[in-house]
């Protein structure tokens, strides 16, 4: 039987919730480690919920796909969409590290822990419209 | 509805008690609590955040704002008791060392 799983979700902050139990359940059958399936539940939702607030800019009427795809190796999570393509400087990978309060700029933090709970994350935003963005995780690393 | 937020004055401080899960369609409800709880502390706002079942960067984000804005109008502000999941994205997102953190309030 087919493992993986596809969704065509409204871009409405009310479905996250339910985005997030299937993404759940998928990862229990997954045989994954719980807490490396939390991370991975909390990155899938930050990066809809980027989706959300800035290619779509807060619009609830659009849709995001989400695949999930299960390969011997690794986890694959695709998440596209139709909006404003994201701007490069936005995806980029910044070092974590204990922050100065003053200077906490929280709105790209999301950005960071995709980068945190995955081995390879990959944004491609599209040339006039849409983003893509894949995010892959390794077995091996969730057995520790 | 995904958050249930009670806010309880005792004496000089303001406890706002969160249940259920803070994501982008409910940390707005969390903002507006925080931020007219620090006005109205005498001294001190603590976030008891011991039911939390799920937070994310928005979440995380307003804990932050709250933060701020206590400091800038000279009020506390401590975390009760976070539960296991908000301890989890703290760590995550390098920002546990931030907040002062209490068992109870």
């Amino acid at each position: 039987m087919d493992k993986d799983m596809r969704l065509t979700v409204r871009s409405d902050p009310r479905f996250l919730g339910s985005i997030r139990k299937m993404v759940r359940g998928w990862l229990e059958a997954s045989e994954i480690a719980e807490n490396k399936a939390a991370d991975v539940v909390l990155a899938i939702d930050e990066a809809c919920a980027n989706v959300i607030r800035h290619a779509y800019e807060g619009r609830c009427d659009q849709s995001l796909e989400i695949s999930l795809h299960s390969e011997p190796e690794q986890l694959v999570f695709q998440i596209s969409d139709h909006g404003e393509p994201c701007p490069p400087e936005c995806a980029e990978q910044r070092p974590l590290q204990i922050p100065d309060l003053d200077d906490l700029k929280p709105g790209g933090l999301g950005v960071q822990l995709i980068y945190q709970v995955f081995d390879e994350v990959d944004f491609c935003p599209g040339k006039v419209r849409g983003n893509c963005i894949t995010m892959r995780l390794n077995r091996k690393k969730t057995e520790e | 509805m995904s958050v249930n937020i009670e806010a309880t004055k005792s004496g000089d401080e303001i406890l706002i008690a969160v249940r259920g899960e803070v994501d982008l369609y409910s940390s707005p409800q969390l903002r507006t609590a925080l931020l007219e709880a620090v006005p109205a502390a005498g001294t001190d706002v603590a976030v008891d955040l011991s039911g939390v079942e799920y937070i994310d960067s928005s979440g995380v984000a307003t804990l932050v704002e709250g933060l701020k804005s206590a400091r800038e109008n000279n009020k506390g502000f401590y975390l009760v008791n976070p539960s296991a999941p908000v301890r989890q994205v703290l760590e995550l997102a390098r920002l546990d060392s931030i907040f002062e953190v209490k068992p109870t309030s």
